[in-house]
């Protein structure tokens, strides 16, 4: 410790070190303005007072002027490294920096020096919370029960103390607390919601013990005298309770909770399992209990649902029947989305297409009679026929999906359903354009449905109309953002910034891409970064269950599938990148039109502006000396607009492991992401992540062929390292690749008898290609096999064809352009193959607005009110 | 006849944002294109509750759409459309066209007598303006529209020669519709 650092520098005398006091609680009360005055009264005559320095440092960040506060603190720290005052402060910044490792060192530090003998419950506290952040529960406990020792009689400290216990794993010690706690307890009064929770946290631990007994005991006392009021709870907790202590009430209580909500999944599941009924094995069995429940509840579409996934055969068809025709009749939209799960069952989806098909032919008008067509209803037929386009286009029986939908539309042009089916039908068939159309149809129908804005935006971007999608997202979001996109990252739509990210990546802008998928991780770290608080908040509350609840949420947080494509997109660009450093100083724009390149200046300029009104108001700051509250939190700042930093990264591996990292754990079942891994870990030396993700990549689907593609990567990898991989690791990962391909095999073999396992499959021929290149075969050779992916007998879909694609454009084939013809040649419906004048027209033409819309007719002649006889005129003109 | 039980007939009111499902539904019943007026028009919050989508069954089928006219120191409602989806329309005749559509589906369910009857019942507690008739035109060749409009207790009051310039027939009945004070 220095010597300017102790005590005696902290002295001051009796008028400043009113001044002093006066300022810690004026910050209290976040009046910073008189904060800042009363700190500079004090360093007017002792200008080297630490604590002083550091509170006034502090006071300025809070009133947004971060820099300057932070360099105040940092100098106050210096000046008196043994006051708790310097370090809590310090550690406050780093919280706001969303340090949180550094910050709980500071409060560590600060907890050392507190001389009132760590009576300070604000910094106790604090550690707390951030220890329950870091996840640090062995200290979390420490730091409870020193909070529950000092002030024993704030209740929630002692809930505090047994959420730790808790979350450390001790359930037996969080269970004495609670016992201990409720002993002090007097007069509770009853329906006190708190104190509800607080017991239900408590049969919680006890079931979690597994003493069912006890917490049954537990729970009947206290919903007998009506401590606790959440009355669902109550019959939801007893009745498994019930049923996991093999009593005859069990059957009784899930009946009860079946009667008070019968459309819960969960409730239904529970009685039969009750009754030891294992819906695979005795699915006779639990038909029947389901067909009284369905007597029962004649409304009640939870058990006719559970029925169908449960029946098989003639019953299945039996019980089919009148469940599709009841939601045609009702008009249901979500009917074909409620039954897809069944479809991996053959005989399931041929059911459903026949019931579907004979319902249309029956309420179709051209076999029923005039006479009796009312009593059809002209509706059941129009979502037959939806259910049915839905299903063909499901199939990829495209073309008798969009006749389906014509007929359909001929009938009732106003139902939105039937554009966004055409949409997605001819998105699927590979026309990215008629199908933004579609959607935009859609649309107009209906401009207040952001649903439909939604998806029209959506499918422009998939049409590479990226500033035009823009526009539509506009209609909804804040007229005062400086971007409709600055508006809907701010409000974390992930959606949109995957989309915009993917849209950017297609069209070879990688920057921007990478920008997007950057915003996506910054929203999740955002996510993690919100709980903070409920640590504090939900114990105060006593939200206690809930909390436990989010708190497992936040611990598998990047499992969530957004989160897994971003860092999946990012990690790809950034191995491209470091396998081809000139992708990152090449052309930006990727194929930009001119619009494009336009929007971009104005957006550059835009920012510009922005960024020199923020200056300004910098500028102007220091004299407007305001009590606006600014908070601790580092607000965010985009000093890389266009993602070129992001870009010419030095060490792209680095970031996408950082993506990928998280995932390691999170996602281990996912076989993309494990081959992503193998990609970086191979590239950063790290042999051993490398091994140990294609192992788990092969234990998933051995014949999986991007995997395919790795392992040969990697034996070639080692092949031709200059000098071995040095033990322990070499050996190793040797030993591991071995496992997974015997030493034996020349790698030029493998690969062949690869291609001749699968040889109909394009994905197999495209592995097969890639792999030859990795071996280091002629282009012309590579060219070859991936164009034998075009023979008829070769199944080939428009994504695989994307990907062909792309890869011959990665080794800078010749004969891209040769592959597209035949492509656009091969896939009709698709224009994922147009030559890009043709693409130009197209995406003019999806822009143009459709014949039923008013613009082509409009404006020729009198308006039909202006002049009741030149109706007649304008009608013999557009007929 | 009248809807199928359970059917559900409902109306609401235009807007600036489901005017693309009225152009929709223009464009496939009536044998016009409307300017960019009527669609102006049609969204006047004094004609709210006279401009009208038709639902049946929760999807629009139908449409209603009229104006107030001064004449003199009265206020008249002319009906300007009215059609229900590949139901023949009563304002103009309905094109050969249609028949190719697989159906007239939402024929015969009460919708163009709901939609009529509501007008009507609007129009009678309208207060200001007060409206003194409602009127509208029906080409000669369709007795059909004319009947529909008579049970509603419509009356022929002459013959507007040469209403439609070409279309044939060209000349239209003027129907009208007395609102009892």
């Amino acid at each position: 410790m220095s010597k300017r650092g102790t005590t005696p520098n902290r002295f001051l005398p009796p008028k400043e070190s009113s001044l002093f006091k006066e300022l810690l609680s004026l910050y209290e009360t976040k009046q910073l303005k008189k904060g800042l005055k009363t700190a500079d009264q004090i360093l007017k005559k002792y200008p080297e007072h630490g604590e002083t320095l550091c509170m006034k440092g502090l006071v300025l960040v809070h009133m947004g002027r971060r820099e300057e506060g932070i360099e105040l603190v940092r100098k106050g720290i210096r000046m008196d490294l043994a006051s708790h005052i310097v370090w809590h402060v310090f550690g406050l910044i780093q919280k706001g920096e969303k340090k949180y490792e550094d910050a709980l060192k500071s409060y560590t530090q600060a907890l050392r020096f507190d001389k009132i003998g760590q009576e300070n419950m604000n910094l106790l506290r604090d550690v707390a919370q951030l220890q329950t952040q870091l996840r640090l529960y062995d200290g979390l406990v420490e730091t409870r029960y020193m909070l529950l020792r000092l002030r024993p009689t704030a209740r929630q400290n002692w809930i505090a103390l047994a959420v730790a216990y808790h979350l450390s794993g001790n359930l037996a010690e969080a269970k004495k607390v609670l016992v201990e706690y409720e002993k002090t307890l007097k007069n509770v009064p009853h329906y006190d919601v708190e104190h509800s929770e607080m017991l239900l946290y408590h049969v919680r631990v006890l079931e979690e013990l597994e003493q069912h007994s006890e917490a049954l005991a537990l729970l009947d006392v206290s919903a007998k005298d009506r401590a606790i009021v959440d009355k669902t709870a109550i019959m939801e907790v007893r009745a498994r309770l019930l049923s996991k202590l093999k009593s005859d009430e069990a059957e009784h209580a899930w009946k009860v909770l079946v009667e008070h909500n019968p459309e819960c999944y969960d409730y239904y599941k529970g009685y039969m399992s009750n009754q030891g009924l294992n819906i695979d094995e005795n699915p006779a069995e639990a038909l029947a209990i389901l067909r009284e429940f369905s007597t029962q509840f004649p409304k009640a579409n939870v058990p006719r649902r559970l029925s169908l996934s449960l029946a098989s055969g003639e019953e299945f068809q039996a019980l089919a029947e009148p469940y599709v025709l009841s939601a045609l009749k009702k008009g249901i939209p979500s009917l074909f989305v409620d039954v897809k799960s069944l479809y991996t069952d053959p005989a399931k989806l041929k059911s459903f297409e026949d019931i579907a098909e004979s319902i249309r032919k029956d309420t179709s008008p051209d076999t029923s009679v005039a006479s009796s067509s009312v009593s059809t209803e002209p509706t059941t037929y129009l979502w037959s026929l939806y259910f049915l386009a839905q299903h063909y286009s499901y199939l990829s029986q495209y073309a008798k999906a969009l006749e389906l939908l014509d007929l359909a539309l001929a009938h009732t042009p106003t139902l939105p359903e039937l554009y966004t089916c055409r949409a997605r039908t001819l998105k699927r068939a590979g026309d990215f354009h008629g199908a933004s159309r579609a959607m935009e149809d859609a649309r107009l129908l209906d401009g207040q449905d952001r649903f439909l804005n939604t998806k029209s935006a959506k499918y422009r971007m998939r049409a590479g109309l990226i500033d035009e999608a823009s526009a539509l997202l506009g209609l909804f979001t804040k007229k005062d953002a400086s971007s409709p996109g600055a508006d809907l990252e701010e409000m974390q739509s992930l959606f949109y910034l995957l989309e915009e990210g993917d849209a950017h990546r297609r069209a070879g802008r990688l920057n921007l891409a990478l920008k997007k998928y950057a915003a996506v991780q910054r929203v999740f770290d955002d996510y993690e970064d919100d709980q903070y608080d409920f640590h504090g908040y939900s114990l105060r509350k006593f939200t206690v269950n809930i909390y436990l609840n989010v708190l497992d949420w936040e611990d598998h947080l990047r499992s969530h599938p957004s989160y897994i494509k971003a860092a999946l997109a990012a990690s790809r660009i950034y191995v491209d990148i470091f396998d081809d450093p000139k992708l990152a100083s090449g052309n930006v724009d990727g194929d930009a039109t001119d619009a494009e390149k336009k929007a971009k200046k104005k957006a550059k300029k835009a920012q510009k502006e922005k960024e020199d009104a923020a200056k300004k108001a910098a500028a102007a700051a220091p004299t407007t000396s305001t009590n606006e509250d600014k908070g601790l939190d580092v607000p965010y700042k985009d000093d890389d607009p266009d993602g070129m930093k992001l870009l010419s990264t030095p060490e792209p591996l680095e970031l996408a492991w950082k993506l990928l990292q998280p995932l390691t754990t999170l996602a281990q079942n996912n076989i993309e992401v494990l081959i992503a891994i193998y990609d970086v870990a191979i590239r950063r030396r790290k042999y051993l992540q490398a091994a140990q993700a294609l192992a788990r990549a092969r234990a998933l689907d051995s014949e999986y062929p991007d995997l395919h593609v790795r392992i040969v990567h990697a034996r070639h990898f080692v092949s031709i390292l200059p000098e071995p991989i040095p033990p322990p690791v070499g050996p190793i990962f040797i030993e591991t690749l071995g496992k997974i391909l015997s030493e034996d095999v020349s790698l030029e073999t493998y690969n062949s008898q690869f291609l001749q396992n699968h040889p109909t499959s394009a994905q197999t021929i495209l592995a097969a290609a890639q792999t030859s290149r990795v071996l280091g075969a002629p282009l012309q050779e590579v060219e070859d096999l991936i164009f034998t992916t075009l023979r008829d007998e070769v199944q080939l879909d428009v994504k695989t064809a994307l990907e062909i694609s792309s890869f011959l454009k990665k080794i800078k084939s010749s004969r891209v352009n040769e592959l597209h013809q035949a492509l656009d040649a091969k896939f009709t419906l698709s224009t994922a193959f147009k030559t890009p004048d043709e693409l130009a027209k197209l995406r003019e033409w999806v822009l143009t607005t459709n014949s039923n819309s008013s613009s082509e007719r409009t404006g020729n002649g009198a308006a039909p009110m202006e002049n009741e006889a030149e109706l007649g005129k304008e009608a013999g003109e557009s007929v | 006849m009248g809807p199928a039980v359970n059917a559900r007939v409902s109306f609401s009111s235009l807007t600036p944002h489901n005017l693309g499902t009225l152009r929709k539904l223009n464009t496939v019943l009536f044998p016009i294109s409307y300017s960019d007026r009527f669609y102006e028009d049609v969204l006047k919050p004094e004609v709210d509750e006279f401009c009208k989508l038709v639902y049946y069954n929760d999807i629009p089928v139908g449409t209603i759409c009229c104006r107030i006219e001064t004449k003199g120191d009265e206020f008249h409602l002319y009906l300007m459309t009215m059609g229900v989806l590949a139901v023949c329309e009563l304002r103009y005749p309905f094109p050969e066209y249609n028949d190719s559509i697989p159906t007239k589906p939402y024929r015969s369910r009460g919708l163009g007598s709901q939609s009529l009857q509501q007008i009507i019942e609007a129009a009678k507690l309208l207060n200001k303006p007060k409206i003194s008739k409602i009127y509208l035109h029906v080409q000669i060749s369709n007795a059909e529209a004319k009947k529909f409009y008579e049970k509603h207790g419509f009356q022929e009051v002459g013959i507007h020669e040469k209403y439609y310039k070409k279309l044939v027939p060209r000349d239209a009945w003027i129907m009208e519709l007395t609102i009892e004070q």
